[in-house]
């Protein structure tokens, strides 16, 4: 019941924030939206009795990210969505980094920051209305009127409400069902991968044992400690025990895990976007159809039987 | 860089991710889902309506990597590569279109098409 309220106060902040006109107006929706999510996390939080209190940044980068979600669907120049949209980006990046998936973190900086987010701009330069003078801060008028707010927030609140309800109810008893097994896994999964990349493994070892030159079998945990046979120069064969800086770094697995268990959705992958560049290709040619022909000899095809 | 140091080489299993912080990040991903949701259905500019998808996708992924964080199983994280992808792809298309249509109409408002519903 808690949740739902929460869910209702933000939006109705939402509410205020699209629809308000006047500064006091969008005031009291920020306050009213800000209220409600912290009202929603605090809720969530309090409902699972867990040993460790989450820290400080994963809450500092969250509400960051929701902050600036708002004002993405709130500010009415598209110019200054996009750049809050990459604070949302940076953000979520933050939470990656927060959640050990330092690799995703850096890439979704590139890619969204530094690839997608350009583009939009270059778009938005692209097909800007010049400003005009009845606007408030020169911006169109579809800019400044939301299209049936009401309804968009009752269907988006009561997605939200069900969901985070949901994962109220049985994540903890999940989690700690689970939590023995995903420790345990979480201790010997470096070495399972470690495993996986043979060449790896004996660079690891010859950092230990210099004169190894085969790695027999698969390592395994001694207690604490991975340990994995290897044969020497000499003949004789001795256990190696591996230092805990050995394990696989996260770029390291996330590129086993891409390549080794999913292949063909690499393949894939590339096909999409080389289907996205043709299709960008034929989008953008249509608008030069009367130019074909020049275009053609510029690019130096088909010169020849124009000519 | 000390930093990213210190969490690379850091035991994956000490700083195992505990439930609160699990919840934390299932909720924040959730209130991305659904801000994007929101504003996609009450803007009117194309050009942002296909920004509040990309919200959306930033939605999904981060419940994605912090479900493969709970099971320790990189997929979770390819799993991103491959939203990235198709947010890229789709950003490619979508702005593409979206000039195109600006040009036809000189103006960037979806409803200025609503003669493309049936009714």
């Amino acid at each position: 019941m808690i949740l739902y309220s929460a869910c209702i106060a933000s939006a109705v902040g939402l509410y205020l924030l699209m629809r308000g006109t006047r500064a006091p107006i969008r005031a009291v929706g920020t306050i009213a939206a800000l209220g409600g999510f912290a009202w929603l996390l605090t809720a969530t939080l309090e409902s699972i009795d867990g040993e460790v209190a989450p820290t400080l940044l994963p809450i500092l980068f969250g509400v960051v990210a929701v902050m600036a979600a708002v004002r993405v669907i709130t500010h009415r120049r598209p110019v200054f969505a996009a750049l809050y949209f990459i604070l949302v980006v940076i953000a979520s990046a933050g939470l990656f980094l927060m959640l050990h998936a330092e690799f995703m973190a850096f890439a979704l900086i590139i890619v969204y920051a530094g690839a997608i987010l350009i583009t939009y701009l270059f778009v938005l330069m692209l097909a800007q209305q010049s400003p005009t003078d009845d606007g408030d801060e020169g911006s169109a008028w579809y800019d400044r009127t939301p299209r049936e707010p009401v309804l968009a927030l009752l269907a988006g609140f009561i997605l939200l409400a069900p969901l985070t309800e949901a994962m109220n109810d049985t994540r903890a008893q999940h989690f700690e069902k689970r939590a023995e097994a995903v420790t345990a896994r979480a201790m010997e999964q470096p070495w399972i991968d470690l495993a996986r990349m043979p060449r790896e493994l004996l660079r690891v070892v010859r950092r230990v044992e210099p004169t190894a030159t085969e790695v027999i079998g698969e390592p395994h945990l001694h207690g604490d400690v991975p340990m994995v046979m290897a044969r020497l120069e000499d003949g004789t064969e001795t256990e190696v025990s591996l230092p805990p800086d050995a394990a696989p770094t996260n770029t390291r697995v996330v590129g086993l895990a891409l390549v080794a268990n999913f292949p063909v959705s690499l393949e894939l992958a590339g096909v999409i976007l080389l289907m996205a560049m043709f299709g960008a290709v034929v989008l953008c040619r249509k608008q030069m159809e009367l130019g074909e022909d020049e275009a053609q000899q510029a690019a130096g095809i088909g010169g020849g039987q124009s000519s | 860089m000390n930093l990213l140091a210190a969490i690379d080489a850091a035991p994956a299993a000490i700083d195992l991710i505990d439930p609160k912080s699990m919840q934390l990040m299932l909720t924040f991903s959730a209130l991305l889902f659904v801000i994007g949701l929101v504003g996609f259905l009450t803007r009117r500019n194309m050009i942002i309506m296909f920004l509040c998808t990309e919200l959306m996708f930033q939605g999904a992924a981060l419940a994605m990597i912090a479900f493969g964080r709970m099971h320790m199983d990189p997929s979770g994280q390819v799993f991103v590569i491959f939203i990235l992808t198709v947010a890229a792809a789709e950003a490619a298309l979508a702005l593409g279109l979206v000039v195109l249509l600006y040009r036809k109409r000189d103006t960037l408002d979806a409803d200025s098409w609503s003669e493309l519903r049936e009714c």
